[in-house]
């Protein structure tokens, strides 16, 4: 009879602690970790497909091939400083790497993070000399490296190839991350993988085409703003700018918003004609409690608005400007803040509600 | 469907927060189009140089009031329900000169700065900054100053209401100003910018072609006019709320429904109110007017029904109602109304109405439909009042459909008949 009743208890109220799992236990730094994880992912491929495709004199290399990955680096950093933040036992985050466990997302994670360093300065150092004179000039070596480097097709090519193809594992994983996880069906769809690499394409797109923008020398803007940005005008008069990059870089950035949209679609797709339990999922989205947000600040103002705004920039009728950028980079953040915090919400009790 | 419909219930908070976004994105897009974002462009309405501020500004007004009028009057949109600021004149004179002064200053108004920072000016940006800085600062001054602000309070107060004229010939009014505000303004433009008048945009240019600004002009115009003779977009009585008008309005009857109204609207099977019936739970079960709720006076806490919902409360005689007329009103809702008489009035009037030589035929024939669809029965000249009244209300009250009712009434009649004999 008590037995019976701890069950109904258990079964029905789940009023004891830690019966019902503990549900909301990621907060901020995981959505800021796979925002800048998804950006690392896209300014990887980007250097790497540049670096393949273009030859070194075409190449241009300044804001994509070395200002992406130095970039790429300080954010990889901030973003595994917000995943060290997150863990329970800090010292012991050593051990993940005493170990390769294939079917763990959080395994192939810590290693796949590991590669991206060696990848990343590799990239950065090819072309570093041009595009930081001072640099250079201070510590010759960076010259005998870049030479190196540059005087082996090879190389060129396999340091290009490296960083497209940790690039695409890091962009996937940091879904993957999310989607392996059955017991939140929100998260549970492998859509999720393309989805953030291609939103980490376009906010590392966006990211380039505004550092772009803003290193341009522009009579418009007030000598006060020029000053603030003085620290990267010093870096960009080494030589002249990537002038037709920037159209490269916002008709890429489209390509990606709409492929980013699609998968959204493609996601909530196959949520909404799945199970009870994965609409209910999806409708947290849609109608839900993160409705508002989901569509005012992922759909509307992260990829609609930019797209607009990007087309009428590709059309010549608008000038070029961050506010596609800064749109672009916080619908990122919003979506993996939304999706991060709405798959804690949904649940599979959620079904008997 | 009808507006507003937010409050309808149409759809809840997440979905009006995405319509106001996809509004607010229109809004700053027509303003930024307009020229709006630069401070330049708007301060030269100070100096009569450019004057768009006036014309978009007054376009907006009375596109928004002959629109809103109309709808109110073609019954698709209840304008009782539409949110009024409360009117406290002194403090609202003091702001509005003070934001002018502000305007002036800095070039901008509230909406014009977002979308000027937007577009990335400075001094939109500045002045973005330093209006969140007021804010708070008000904010933070707020208590000290919260009996100035509330000072002259005039209540949930229109123009129409103010000056005790006809709705229509306001809007009338209003449209017939702004076309002269326009014709002025270009005017003004001429004579103290040297503008000369685009002739597409203009009224007063020639040649006197129809060009869309004046065919717009007409339009509103016309508008303006059916607003003229269209009469009242508020549906049935309506009056404000404020506590100091309280004791002035509980004097005047204004606000209470008499029963062959509400007998019309049950038959009609309207729903925009709520008829509450304060009786006890035993005479409720004995017999209450058809879609009334029993609610006891004690249960009429401030969370029991939506502040602007139309409330109608019915007791036996009114003292009840009367209280809890008092208590609602006391706790801030918006439109409480009174059923004239109570039940026994309702009894009297709609249940057993008399004939008596000065009623006329065709008014009982009336009376008598209304009384047979509630389940009661016309009573001739002379017969008395049954007796005993519980026993002749009919048992059961008659669903509001109209279809359906015909024969509840009829099921219940033979029963009456018996008692009248």
């Amino acid at each position: 009879m008590i037995a019976l009743t701890a069950l109904t208890e258990l079964t029905v109220s789940r009023h004891n602690p830690l019966v019902d799992p503990h549900l909301h236990i990621w907060e901020w730094q995981i959505p800021v970790y796979l925002f800048f994880g998804g950006m690392v992912a896209g300014l990887m491929i980007i250097a790497g497909v540049r670096l393949i495709a273009l030859r070194p004199q075409q190449r241009e290399a300044l804001v994509c091939c070395t200002i992406g990955p130095l970039i790429g680096l300080f954010f990889l950093s901030l973003g595994m400083f917000t995943l060290f933040l997150d863990l329970s036992h800090k010292l012991y985050v050593w051990r993940l790497y005493t170990t390769f466990q294939i079917t763990s997302p959080m395994s192939w994670g810590s290693w796949i993070l590991l590669l991206v360093y060696p990848a990343l300065v590799a990239n950065a150092l090819a072309h570093l000399p041009e595009a930081i004179p001072a640099l250079a000039k201070r510590f010759p070596i960076l010259v005998t490296v870049s030479d190196f480097i540059l005087a082996r097709v090879q190389w060129v090519v396999g340091i290009g190839v490296a960083n497209v193809m940790v690039g695409i594992a890091l962009g996937i994983y940091t879904g993957i991350l999310l989607g392996a996880l059955g017991a939140r069906p929100l998260w549970n769809s492998a859509v999720l993988g393309p989805l953030f690499l291609f939103s980490g394409l376009s906010t590392a797109t966006a990211l380039l085409h505004g550092i772009l923008v803003i290193t341009t020398p522009d009579e418009e803007r007030p000598a006060f703003a020029d000053f603030l940005l003085s620290a990267l005008a010093q870096l960009t008069q080494a030589r002249p700018l990537d002038k037709n990059v920037g159209p490269v870089l916002a008709r890429a950035d489209n390509s990606f918003l709409t492929i980013e949209l699609a998968l959204l679609g493609l996601f909530l797709l196959g949520h909404m004609t799945s199970t009870g339990i994965h609409q209910q999922a999806a409708s947290l989205l849609l109608t839900g409690s993160y409705g508002a947000v989901f569509w005012v600040f992922v759909i509307g103002l992260g990829i609609v608005l930019p797209l607009v705004l990007q087309s009428l920039e590709l059309q010549n009728r608008i000038r070029h400007t961050i506010a596609p950028v800064i749109l672009v980079v916080f619908g990122g953040i919003a979506l993996r803040f939304i999706l991060v915090y709405a798959g804690q919400e949904s649940h599979w009790f959620q079904a008997l509600n | 469907m009808s507006a507003p419909f937010y409050k309808f219930g149409l759809f809840g908070d997440e979905a009006s927060f995405i319509i106001a976004f996809v509004i607010g994105i229109g809004f700053g897009f027509f303003l930024e189009r307009a020229g709006f974002g630069s401070g330049r462009k708007l301060a030269a309405q100070f100096y009569f140089r450019d004057l768009s501020v006036l014309k978009v500004m007054f376009t907006a007004i009375i596109t928004a009031m002959t629109g809103v009028y109309l709808l109110s009057r073609l019954g698709m949109m209840d304008l009782s329900l539409v949110y009024l600021v409360p009117t406290f004149l002194v403090p609202q004179i003091v702001g509005g000169l003070l934001l002018g002064v502000g305007f002036v200053i800095g070039g901008y108004c509230p909406g014009t700065s977002c979308v000027s920072a937007v577009t990335g000016r400075i001094d939109g940006m500045v002045y973005l900054v330093g209006m969140i800085a007021g804010l708070l600062g008000f904010a933070e001054v707020y208590p000290y100053v919260q009996n100035y602000a509330h000072m002259t309070p005039m209540g949930q107060i229109t123009l129409a209401k103010l000056f005790n004229l006809p709705y229509g010939l306001l809007v009338f009014a209003v449209v017939l100003m702004a076309l002269g505000a326009f014709m002025a303004a270009e005017w003004a433009e001429k004579k103290v910018g040297g503008k000369e008048p685009d002739p597409k945009g203009s009224f007063i240019a020639r040649p006197w072609r129809l060009t869309p600004v004046r065919i717009l002009a007409m339009g509103l115009a016309a508008a303006g006019f059916v607003a003229l003779v269209a009469g009242d977009p508020y549906r049935g009585s309506h009056a404000t709320i404020d506590t100091k008008d309280l004791a002035i309005r509980a004097g005047s009857g204004a606000d209470s429904i008499q029963v062959g109204q509400l007998a019309d609207w049950i038959i009609q099977g309207r729903n925009d109110f709520k008829l509450v019936d304060l009786r006890s739970g035993t005479d409720f079960a004995a017999y209450h007017i058809p879609t009334a709720e029993n609610v006891p006076l004690a249960s009429l806490t401030p969370d029991f029904a939506a502040h602007n919902e139309k409330i109608i409360l019915c007791s036996e005689d009114g003292t009840q109602a009367a209280k809890a007329w008092f208590l609602l009103e006391a706790q801030g809702f918006k439109s409480v109304y009174l059923l004239d008489g109570g039940l026994r009035s309702w009894q009297d009037m709609i249940l057993f109405p008399k004939k008596s030589d000065k009623t006329d035929e065709a008014v009982f024939d009336r009376q008598m439909q209304v009384a047979k669809f509630f389940g009661g029965t016309p009573q001739a000249e002379g017969t008395s009042a049954p007796a005993s009244v519980a026993v002749a209300l009919p048992q059961v009250a008659p669903p509001a459909q109209p279809a359906v009712s015909e024969p509840a009434a009829a099921k219940v009649q033979p029963k009456k008949k018996k008692e009248g004999c």
